[in-house]
């Protein structure tokens, strides 16, 4: 094959408009197959799980996250063996700005800044500002991607108008940390939360999470079953899942997205095997004349198979780098303007995944030209040298 | 190795086409002996560009046998004929058949991948065979930048870079001028008498014939006696 490489080379290209549009043909579908399983794999794998990461869990209502359990909770919660910290983890949601602009959009969570730091311990953050979380009740703090996208600085005010807790909050910017997930998300003191809402609200008392630290990964499982169980004939049974697969859980709220992603790649890659198919074999006929001349030459059927396979090899395998280009530029793009789904700042073009997209590249290729060739090699010399193609 | 290169005994061949059972060749006899030049004479559909094609194993016979080169073609699978084509025969073309997207020196290259050569040396021995038609000028134009007659050359150049011990040239001159024409078929008596090539040649053109040492006429499908023309043929039943 490899001596053969400049005529597979020379070959490929020598109908230039059609090998550019084949290629770019190939490109497009493998940059939209790249992306889904980008996708795939951010949604469903996400990154890899941290230790800090590891060892969290997320304690819930059993029904959802839209009922709430009693403040109680968390001290029952802690004296569970092997639980290390707990802390109440409530989303207040509400909106920035124009909320009708998804750019606005990002998460809002009240906490506990005492116990925030050994929950988070993979949360980096000068100590002054750790400080200056724990005195000052109307204080917050957010991710650092977060504050450089809205051009956010220590000491600027940030006003959240609510929209599930009937208040309007504003705080005072007191903290700018790091995280190995980049989650873009603002924490404030739950306290302020609950002063905001008097004395007589419901909602004062209540809380729709709670963020557990495990003393070890391997004490999780049995945590979480442990406060589930002790839960379980209360008004409000809990659910306790590991973060990751909370995170994960928020992905089914988009329906049978893992079968939609697979039809998709599947119809994709179908569809450019078709096109594919019906170009090399139309590029195949139109040089059956050129495999007689090669069959008299000496060539066998199998070097004329191992050629024209060659040939859509290279086209495929150049559509699919272009395409795989493309679909890594369209993560990253995907990555830094989607806030909304967590899950998706993993959207990457991995190399794993790039060896995969160029695999199916190349048998997109030599799956649609291997009738073809089969077909023209088994041509009799004197067949293909009456063609006049 | 026996001095006889082509050797032939009622040699048939046979094909139906749209429904009509066509007669090709009919029982040819032919002997050919090493270093012998024989033009194969004959009007359209006489059956002489069909009996080039069995000699050269590009076709099988229906019945009859044929000996090439002490090899009973009959004998071999697929893959054996074509490594033996590749070794054994050069092949020339009416039409040139040259690979539109490589140079001369590529196509001329073209049958040496088939060997145990390393790169260097396949350019180096197609290069030799350029310079010896006369084009190492043109090493590395492309079909379209040649003239005809150029083209046939580099399509001889292909032929011999082998050094087969058998070159078959079908209507070689039948797509050249008059002056192209008269080198195409000087290089051949050159191959022929300098360097004791056995050529076949298929031919209409009675000047192209006359560079030949044996004329053989096909009518028919049948080969005749050497010596014998059409005339001889009117007073013959005919093949089918």
């Amino acid at each position: 094959m490899l001596r053969n490489l400049t005529f597979i080379l020379k070959s490929s290209m020598r109908n230039r408009r059609r090998s550019v549009l084949t290629i770019t043909s190939i490109a497009v579908s493998l940059c939209l197959l790249g992306v889904l399983m980008a996708m795939y794999r951010a949604l469903f794998f996400g990154g890899p799980e941290t230790p800090a990461q590891a060892v969290r869990m997320i304690t819930h209502h059993k029904v959802g996250l839209a009922d709430v359990m009693p403040m109680s909770y968390e001290n029952k919660i802690r004296r569970v063996p092997g639980v290390k910290e707990v802390m109440l983890w409530q989303w207040f949601g509400g909106s920035y700005k124009d909320a009708r602009d998804r750019r606005n959009f990002f998460a809002r969570f009240a906490v506990e800044p005492d116990r925030f730091f050994t929950i988070y311990s993979d949360v980096a953050m000068p100590a002054d500002q750790k400080a200056a979380f724990l005195q000052e009740r109307t204080g917050c703090i957010v991710n650092a991607g977060l504050a450089r996208k809205f051009g956010w600085k220590l000491g600027d005010r940030i006003t959240l108008v609510g929209d599930i807790f009937p208040v309007t909050l504003e705080f005072k910017l007191v903290g700018i940390y790091t995280d190995p997930e980049n989650h873009e998300a603002l924490f404030f003191n739950k306290e302020y939360l609950r002063e905001s809402l008097g004395a007589d609200s419901p909602m004062r008392d209540v809380a729709s999470m709670f963020e557990v630290r495990a003393r070890n990964i391997a004490d999780v499982p049995r945590v979480a079953a442990s406060i589930d169980q002790m839960f379980d004939n209360s008004p409000a049974p809990t659910r306790t899942e590991s973060e990751r697969n909370f995170e994960l859980s928020f992905v089914a709220f988009l329906g049978n997205l893992k079968l939609f992603l697979l039809a998709i790649c599947g119809a994709v890659t179908f569809t450019i095997l078709l096109v594919s198919a019906n170009t090399l074999s139309m590029s195949v006929r139109e040089r059956l004349r050129e495999v007689g001349i090669l069959k008299t030459l000496g060539f066998t059927q199998d070097a004329i198979v191992g050629l024209i396979l060659g040939e859509a090899g290279v086209l495929a395998l150049a559509g699919g780098t272009v395409g795989i280009a493309l679909a890594a530029l369209l993560c990253g793009g995907i990555r830094n303007g989607v806030s909304g789904i967590q899950n998706l700042r993993a959207l990457a073009m991995t190399p794993g995944l790039a060896l995969t997209a160029l695999g199916i590249a190349l048998f997109i290729g030599l799956v649609s030209s291997l009738i073809p060739a089969l077909g023209a090699s088994r041509t009799t010399i004197l067949d293909s040298l009456r063609y006049s193609g | 190795m026996s001095d006889v290169v082509i050797e032939t005994r009622k040699l048939t061949k046979e094909f139906v086409r749209d429904e009509f059972h066509v007669i090709a060749l009919k029982d040819a006899d032919l002997e050919v002996r090493r270093g012998d030049f024989v033009a194969l004479m004959g009007p359209s559909g006489s059956g002489k560009s069909t009996l080039l094609h069995l000699i050269a194993a590009m076709d099988r016979p229906s019945s009859g046998e044929i000996r090439v080169l002490g090899q009973d073609l009959r004998a071999l699978n697929d893959r054996a004929i074509a490594h033996w084509r590749n070794v054994h025969i050069g092949f020339i073309f009416q039409s040139f058949n040259l690979i539109p997207v490589l140079n001369a020196i590529e196509n001329v290259e073209l049958p040496l991948k088939l060997t145990h050569l390393k790169a260097k040396e396949r350019m180096e021995h197609a290069e030799t065979a350029l310079t010896l038609v006369g084009l190492g000028d043109r090493l590395h134009h492309y079909p379209r930048q040649l003239s005809g007659g150029q083209e046939q050359r580099v399509a001889i150049a292909r032929a011999l870079v082998t050094d087969p011990d058998l070159i078959l040239a079908d209507e070689p001159t039948g797509n050249l001028d008059a002056g192209s024409a008269q080198e195409v078929l000087t290089m051949l008596s050159r191959l022929n008498k300098e360097f004791g090539k056995t050529v076949v040649m298929v031919t209409h053109d009675p000047h192209a014939a006359s560079f030949a040492a044996r004329v053989l006429h096909l009518e028919k499908g049948l080969l005749l006696p050497e010596g014998q023309s059409a005339e001889w043929s009117a007073s013959q039943p005919a093949a089918s």
